[in-house]
C-alpha cells in the first residue's frame, strides 16, 4: 500500500499542492506528476547532476530527494529560468557560446551554473570547473559551457543581474 | 524504489519514540546523500523513514557551547567549509567537508549523517578523530557524549543505541595553537571517493596526531607523542619509519575496487608524510587564536 | 542571407533554443496517454542455464498488464542483429552476458513494474562464464554460441567469430631488411559509451502497424529491423528518432526496440522502456583488445614492415562489433608508408556485454598499439617521434593502403602545426614530458542517404533528412546548406528528421558520414531545386535554359541578379505551390574490395599532450592537451571545436580513468557512476588547444570531410608517449589510472594485472 502525503511547494514561482507518494523523489514528482520534463533522469545516485534543480535557491540532485523534503519549499527547474518571453543571461550565454551539443546534460548545467554565480558572481575558471564538477557532460570538453558561465558572468553588472 | 512509511516528528521527544519503536526497522533521514542511494539499490529496506529536518531542538547552526563548537545534527557540509571559525581552527575539517562530492551533495550531506552511516572511507571522520571531537546523542536514556574514537564501530555500525539520534557534534577548543590539514587519494581530480583519506594536526606542545580512513573497517586514530613527526628538521626517512610503525595497524581490503592494497599502504605513507609536512607549515605560519 | 549563418560560419546552434530552455524532447520526455511502463528482469550472473521462471507473484501486483519470457515469443524466438542475427529477443535457455534479460513486465506504473520485476522467481544454474581473451581461446572453454546458429563455418566450434587477414608486401622477407625492429604487446580495456540520456524506447500499435520511438542512431535501419521481424511491410512500420542525448555509437543498432514492440503488441497499448545506467552498461561497450605489434625500421628511420595480431574481445552477441574489428584493423599500419603489412585481427565471443559501435570503431585500439610501438621505436632508433612520424606519412595521392582511396589531405601540416602549438623543439617545463601521435580512420565505405528539399512558396525552406542530430550538430550545417544554396535566412529553414514516414531514407549516422554523404544528398537535392527555378525563370523572362544560372541565393540571366525568392512568387502564380527538389548521394559497395567498399574519406588527427607525472602517487595531470584535425572545412566552427574537444576529453577517459571492472565470475562490479569515472569539469587538461587543417579537399560540401572521431583516436598513444618522456616508463595497459602508473614506477617487476582488486577482462 504506497502511502500517500500532500506538500505544498512554489514550483518555478506558482504554487502547488499535490499528493505524492512518500517514497517518490522530488525528481520523479517533477517529470512525472508535474510533467516539467526539462529536468533529466541519468545516473539516479547523485553523480551526475543531470537532476540539478534549485531548492530554496541551492542547487540539489532532485533524485537524492524524496519530494516530501520539498514540502513548504521553493523548487526551480531549467522551465523556471527564462522570464516570459526573455531568456535568462546564462541560457543566453549558453546558446551563443555554443555550449549545447546534444543538450541532455544542460538543464542541469545551467542551474547549478545560476547557484554558481548567485553566490559568486564573478568566479575565476577554476571556481567555474569545480562548481560545475557535479555536472557530468559526455559530448563537450566542457570548455564551451565554462566560457558561457564566464561570458556570463562578464556581462552581469554589479547590481546583480546575474541573481 | 520499494515503498516505506513517512515520519515527521516535530520535537525530539517524538523522534526517539519512533525510534526506539521501530529499531532497526527505522532509517534516519537527514541530507539523504547516503540514505536514498541505499533506498534505491535495496541494501536499506526500512519499514518507515523518520524525517529529522523537522525537529525543533535540531538545527543547522555552528556555535559556541561550553568551551565547544557545536556543529547542528543538520548542519550540512558547504556550510562547515564556509565557516570561518572551522577554516580557521579546526582546518582539516573545512577541507573535507569542501570534498565529501558535488555542490549538489554538499548542499544536503549532514556531518551528523556521514558519521552515523559509518563508511570506513568517510572524509570528515579523520578529521573529527583528529581534534577529538565528541558526539552528542539524546536517546530514551537521556542524553550522552560519546567520545568520537569511540563513536565508530565498523562499516556501518556506531555504538548509538536504539532508540538514540545525534543531535550535535562537539570540537573542544584547541588546547594550543596547531596546524592541520586534510588529503586524500582519488581516482580523479574531479569528485570521487577516496582509496586513503587521512587528517593530521600537528600542537605546538610537540604532539602530532594522524587519523586515517579507507584502511580497514573504521578510521582510526594515531599519536606520535616523541616530537619526530612534528619536528621540522627530522629528517624524512626518521620521519617515514615513525610513521611505518604508527601505521602498522592499518588494514585495507583485499576486495575493494577502487585501490589495490599495496598502493593503498603506500599510499598511506605517502599522503602521511606530506600532510606531515603541510601541518607543520601551517602551525609555523601561526594560526590565530581567539 | 547574412554573412555569419553560412557554411563556415557560426550560427547559434539549430535547436539550441530547445535545449536550453528545457524544451528539447528526449524519447524519456515523450508522453503516450495510455502508455504502460516496462522493467527488465535479468539475472547477477555472467552466464547461466535457466532452469525454470515463475511469473505467477508479478503477475499478481495490482497494475501489472503483461509479463512476458521467451515461451511467449513466436517459437522459435526471433533472433536479429546487423551482422549475425545471433541476438534473441529475449534470452532462451540460457543467458549469456551479466543482465542479459530473461523477461519483461509491462505496468500501468513504474511502482508496480519495479515491483513486479523483483517478483519473478528464477529457478537458474549458474554456469562458468568467459570473459577474458585467454579464457575464450582456452580448448576447454564453453562455447559464447551455440555452433548451430553458424551451420558449416570451421570456427563454429570455437570462440572466434571472424578472423580477418589484411596486408600487402612480404614481410617476413622484408623482415630481413630490417635494421630495428621493435616488438610490444598493448591491452585495451572494456569501456562503455556513457550518454548523459540512457537508452530510452518506446512501441505502440498504430492502426495495422506499430509505431517505434528509439534514442536510435539508425531510423531506417531500425524499421527494417522491425519489420522483419514483425512480418509487416516498411510502410506500417514508423520509426520517429527524437534527437538522442549522445550517442557515441552506443545508439546505433536496435538493442530493446524489438522486445518493447512485442510487448506493445501483446498488451495492445503502448509500452515505455527507460533504462538506468547500470543497464547501459550492461547494454553497449567498446571491443576491449590485446594487439601484438611488430615494426621493422631501417636506420633512418623509414619503415620497413609492419606485423600486427589483434585480438579483440567482443560481447555474448555480434551487434556490430565484427565490422569494427574489420575496420579497425584493417587501418591498423595507419597512415604511413610501409612496404610490407601484414594484419591478422580476430573477433572474439565471450561472456560479457555485447560490444558494439563507439567513437573510432575499431581504431583506437589499433592506434594505441601501433602509435605506442611507433613512440617506442622513435626511442630505440634515436629519432625524434615528430620526425619519424613526417618520414613515414603518406603524402597526399599516395596509394598507401594498396586498392584503396590514396591519402586525401596534407597530413604532414597536421602534424606540423599539432607540433607547432605544443612548441615542440623546445624544451617543456622542468618536470613535464611531452608526447604525440597521430590517428587515421577511414569514413564510410558505402553509403546512400536521400534528402527532400521544399521551397516554399514565401521562399522558406524545409528539409528533409533521416540523419539523427545527437549533439553533433547535423541539424544546423544542413539548415547553414540549404540557407546558402537558396539564398532564404537561416531562420527561415526548418529541417526535419527523425520520421521515418514523412523523411526519406538514410541509411545510418555513423562513421562521420553525414556532412559528406547526406550533406551532400541536400545540396543535390538544393541543386534540383535551382534547377526548376531555372526552367522557371527562363520561362518567365523568355530566354533560353542555357542563359539562366543560379547560384546560392540568386538568379542571373546575363547581368541581371535576383534572389531566388522573387522568381518564385512571380513563377509559382495563382495556384501557389512550392517547389520539391529530391537529392541522393549514393557510395557504391564494391564485393571485390575486403571492407566492401573504399574510404570515402579519411579523418585525420594529430595529438600532442605535455604532462606532469607525480612519482610517488603516479597521478597524470594533463598540462597541455593540442589537437588538430584535417577537416576539408569546417562548417560550422563553433560546432566543430565542440566535437573535437569533447572526442579529446572522452579520449583522456579511457587514457587515465574508465574500466569495466570485474569478478571472479564475469560480473560488472562497477556499473553506475559512482565506481565507473568519467572526466569531469575538474578533470581537465590545464590548457586544452584545438585546431583545423582546412584545405577544402574533401568530398563533402564545399571541400569538407567528415570529422567527429578523429580527436579521440590518438590521445591514449599521446598521453602514453608523454609519461614515458616524462619518468622513462614505458606502460602498454590502459586506462593510466594512479595506481598503474605508481606500480610501472615504484614495482616494475611485478607480473600479472597491476590494477586494482579485481582481473581486467582482457588479462
Amino acid at each position: 500500500m504506497t502511502a500517500l502525503r500532500r506538500i505544498d511547494l512554489v514550483v518555478n514561482g506558482r504554487a502547488r499542492s499535490i499528493e505524492v507518494a512518500v517514497h517518490h523523489t522530488l525528481l520523479d514528482v517533477l517529470r512525472d506528476d508535474l510533467g516539467l520534463t526539462g529536468t533529466k533522469e541519468c545516473c539516479l545516485v547523485g553523480e551526475c547532476g543531470a537532476c540539478t534543480v534549485l531548492v530554496d535557491d541551492v542547487s540539489v540532485d532532485s533524485c537524492l530527494m524524496l519530494a516530501v523534503e520539498a514540502d513548504r519549499a521553493a523548487v526551480t527547474t531549467v522551465e523556471g529560468l527564462a522570464a516570459d518571453d526573455r531568456l535568462h543571461p546564462l541560457q543566453q550565454a549558453f546558446l551563443e557560446a555554443g555550449a549545447a551539443q546534444c543538450g541532455f546534460c544542460i538543464p542541469g548545467q545551467l542551474i547549478s551554473a545560476q547557484a554558481l554565480l548567485a553566490l559568486n558572481p564573478h568566479p575565476t575558471r577554476a571556481e567555474v570547473e569545480e562548481g560545475l564538477a557535479g555536472n557530468l557532460c559526455r559530448c563537450a570538453g566542457y570548455g564551451q559551457i565554462i566560457e558561457a558561465v564566464l561570458a556570463a558572468a562578464e556581462a552581469s553588472t554589479p547590481a546583480g543581474e546575474a541573481g | 524504489m520499494r515503498a516505506f512509511a513517512y515520519e515527521r516528528p516535530t520535537d525530539l521527544g517524538a523522534a526517539v519514540a519512533l525510534l526506539a519503536e521501530h529499531g532497526g526497522d527505522a532509517c534516519l533521514l537527514a541530507g539523504g546523500t547516503d540514505l536514498i542511494i541505499r533506498l534505491r539499490d535495496g541494501s536499506m529496506q526500512p519499514r518507515v523513514v523518520v524525517d529529522l529536518k523537522w525537529i525543533a531542538e535540531l538545527d543547522g547552526e555552528i556555535r559556541e557551547v561550553d568551551e565547544h563548537l557545536a556543529i547542528g545534527a543538520r548542519t550540512v557540509m558547504t556550510d562547515i567549509a564556509a565557516n570561518e571559525r572551522i577554516r580557521r581552527e579546526y582546518q582539516a575539517l573545512a577541507e573535507a567537508a569542501s570534498v565529501v562530492g558535488s555542490v549538489q551533495i554538499r548542499n544536503r550531506a549532514t556531518l551528523a549523517g556521514n558519521i552515523c552511516n559509518a563508511s570506513p572511507a568517510a572524509d570528515t571522520a579523520p578529521a573529527l578523530l583528529a581534534y577529538g571531537a565528541r558526539v552528542i546523542a539524546v536517546g530514551p536514556a537521556g542524553k550522552r557524549a560519546i567520545p568520537i574514537d569511540e563513536f565508530f564501530v565498523r562499516s556501518g555500525l556506531t555504538t548509538l543505541d536504539r532508540g538514540e539520534l545525534v543531535t550535535a557534534i562537539e570540537l573542544p577548543r584547541p588546547a594550543g595553537r596547531h596546524g592541520s590539514v586534510h588529503v586524500r587519494r582519488t581516482r580523479r581530480r574531479g569528485h570521487d571517493l577516496a582509496s586513503v583519506t587521512l587528517a593530521c594536526a600537528v600542537g605546538e606542545d610537540g604532539m602530532t596526531r594522524l587519523a586515517y580512513g579507507s584502511l580497514g573497517p573504521r578510521p582510526i586514530l594515531v599519536r606520535d607523542e616523541t616530537g619526530l613527526l612534528a619536528d621540522p628538521a627530522a629528517p624524512d626517512l626518521a620521519k617515514m619509519q615513525r610513521l611505518e610503525a604508527l601505521f602498522v595497524g592499518a588494514s585495507p581490503s583485499p576486495r575493494s575496487m577502487r585501490a589495490s592494497p599495496d598502493y593503498r599502504l603506500a599510499m598511506l605513507h605517502v599522503l602521511g608524510l606530506r600532510a606531515v609536512g603541510t601541518a607543520i607549515e601551517r602551525l609555523a605560519s601561526g594560526i590565530v587564536r581567539r | 542571407m547574412t554573412r555569419d549563418q553560412g557554411v563556415g560560419a557560426s550560427p547559434a546552434r539549430v535547436g539550441g533554443l530547445d535545449r536550453v530552455t528545457g524544451r528539447q524532447a528526449y524519447v524519456a520526455d515523450v508522453h503516450l496517454g495510455d502508455a504502460l511502463h516496462a522493467k527488465l528482469v535479468g539475472l547477477d550472473c555472467a552466464r547461466a542455464r535457466i532452469i525454470a521462471v515463475d511469473t505467477s507473484a508479478a503477475l499478481e501486483v495490482p497494475g501489472v498488464r503483461v509479463v512476458i519470457t521467451a515461451a511467449d515469443l513466436p517459437q522459435p524466438v526471433p533472433r536479429f542483429g546487423p551482422q549475425f542475427q545471433d541476438r534473441p529477443v529475449l534470452a532462451v535457455g540460457e543467458t549469456h552476458y551479466h543482465g542479459e534479460p530473461i523477461a519483461a513486465i509491462a505496468a500501468e506504473t513504474r511502482d508496480a513494474a519495479e515491483e513486479a520485476a523483483r517478483l519473478v522467481r528464477v529457478d537458474y544454474e549458474e554456469l562458468p562464464a568467459v570473459f577474458t581473451i585467454a579464457g575464450a581461446l582456452d580448448p576447454a572453454a564453453p562455447l559464447v554460441q551455440d555452433p548451430t546458429l553458424r551451420p558449416g563455418n570451421p570456427l563454429a566450434h570455437t570462440n572466434i567469430l571472424r578472423e580477418h587477414h589484411y596486408g600487402w608486401g612480404d614481410v617476413d622477407a622484408a623482415s630481413a631488411e630490417a635494421e630495428v625492429v621493435v616488438e610490444g604487446t598493448y591491452q585495451f580495456p572494456m569501456v562503455t559509451q556513457f550518454a548523459i540520456e540512457p537508452h530510452a524506447f518506446i512501441a505502440a500499435p498504430d492502426g495495422d502497424g506499430i509505431a517505434i520511438w528509439s534514442s536510435i542512431q539508425h531510423p531506417s535501419w531500425l524499421q527494417r529491423v522491425i519489420a522483419g521481424l514483425l512480418h509487416l511491410p516498411l510502410a506500417k512500420v514508423r520509426v520517429f528518432a527524437p534527437d538522442p542525448g549522445g550517442g557515441f555509437g552506443g545508439k546505433q543498432h536496435a538493442k530493446y526496440e524489438p522486445l518493447v514492440a512485442f510487448l506493445a503488441l501483446r498488451a495492445g497499448r503502448p509500452v515505455r522502456l527507460v533504462l538506468t545506467l547500470e543497464e547501459t552498461f550492461q547494454a553497449v561497450r567498446r571491443g576491449a583488445s590485446e594487439i601484438r605489434v611488430r615494426s621493422g625500421f631501417r636506420s633512418d628511420g623509414s619503415l620497413v614492415f609492419r606485423d600486427v595480431e589483434a585480438d579483440y574481445l567482443i560481447g555474448a552477441y555480434a551487434d556490430i562489433a565484427d565490422r569494427t574489428v574489420a575496420k579497425g584493423s584493417y587501418t591498423s599500419n595507419g597512415p604511413y608508408r610501409v612496404p610490407a603489412a601484414r594484419v591478422v585481427a580476430r573477433s572474439i565471443l565471450s561472456h560479457t556485454t555485447p560490444s558494439t559501435a563507439f567513437r573510432g570503431f575499431g581504431n583506437p585500439q589499433q592506434i594505441w598499439a601501433v602509435e605506442s610501438n611507433m613512440d617506442e621505436a622513435a626511442h630505440v632508433l634515436g629519432i625524434d617521434p615528430v620526425a619519424l612520424r613526417l618520414r613515414n606519412l603518406a603524402r597526399r595521392g599516395e596509394a598507401f593502403i594498396p586498392g584503396d582511396t590514396p591519402a586525401d589531405g596534407d597530413w604532414a601540416q597536421t602534424v606540423e602545426r599539432a607540433a607547432e602549438l605544443i612548441g615542440w623543439g623546445s624544451p617543456p617545463a622542468p618536470g613535464r614530458g611531452r608526447g604525440l601521435a597521430v590517428g587515421l580512420k577511414s569514413g564510410p565505405t558505402t553509403g546512400l542517404s536521400y534528402s527532400t528539399v521544399r521551397l516554399l512558396a514565401d521562399g522558406s525552406v524545409i528539409v528533409h533528412a533521416g540523419t539523427s542530430d545527437m549533439g553533433q550538430g547535423a541539424r544546423t550545417i544542413f539548415a547553414q546548406i540549404a540557407a546558402q544554396e537558396l539564398g532564404a535566412p537561416l531562420d527561415w529553414v526548418t529541417v526535419v528528421m527523425g520520421d521515418t514516414a514523412v523523411v526519406p531514407y538514410d541509411q545510418q549516422t555513423s562513421a562521420s558520414r553525414s556532412s559528406v554523404l547526406m550533406g551532400n544528398a541536400i545540396l543535390n537535392a538544393c541543386r534540383d531545386v535551382q534547377a526548376r527555378i531555372r526552367g522557371m525563370a527562363a520561362r518567365l523572362e523568355s530566354v533560353d535554359e542555357a542563359a539562366v544560372t543560379v547560384d546560392r541565393g540568386e538568379v542571373r540571366i546575363g547581368d541581371r541578379a535576383m534572389p531566388i525568392r522573387d522568381v518564385l512568387i512571380r513563377g509559382l502564380g495563382r495556384l501557389g505551390g512550392e517547389v520539391i527538389g529530391i537529392g541522393e548521394m549514393r557510395k557504391e559497395a564494391d564485393p571485390e574490395h575486403p571492407l566492401g567498399g573504399t574510404a570515402a574519406f579519411f579523418e585525420f588527427n594529430c595529438t600532442a599532450v605535455e604532462v606532469e607525472v607525480d612519482r610517488a602517487t603516479g597521478d597524470i595531470v594533463v598540462a597541455r592537451h593540442v589537437t588538430v584535425s584535417d577537416v576539408g572545412k569546417a562548417l560550422n566552427p563553433v560546432q566543430v571545436r565542440g566535437q573535437d574537444e569533447g572526442a579529446a576529453i572522452m579520449g583522456l577517459g579511457h587514457t587515465l580513468m574508465e574500466h569495466y571492472i570485474y569478478d571472479d565470475e564475469g560480473r560488472i562490479r562497477n556499473l553506475g557512476a559512482i565506481d565507473y569515472r568519467i572526466p569531469t569539469s575538474m578533470d581537465l587538461p590545464l590548457v586544452m588547444e584545438s585546431d583545423v587543417v582546412e584545405n577544402e579537399d574533401g568530398p563533402g560540401p564545399y571541400g569538407s570531410k567528415g570529422m567527429s572521431e578523429g580527436a579521440l583516436l590518438c590521445v591514449a598513444p599521446a598521453v602514453a608517449a608523454a609519461v614515458r618522456d616524462a619518468t622513462g616508463a614505458v606502460i602498454r595497459d590502459l586506462p593510466l589510472t594512479p595506481e598503474r602508473v605508481w606500480r610501472a614506477l615504484n614495482r616494475p617487476s611485478a607480473a600479472g594485472d597491476p590494477d586494482a582488486g579485481a582481473p581486467t577482462p582482457t588479462a
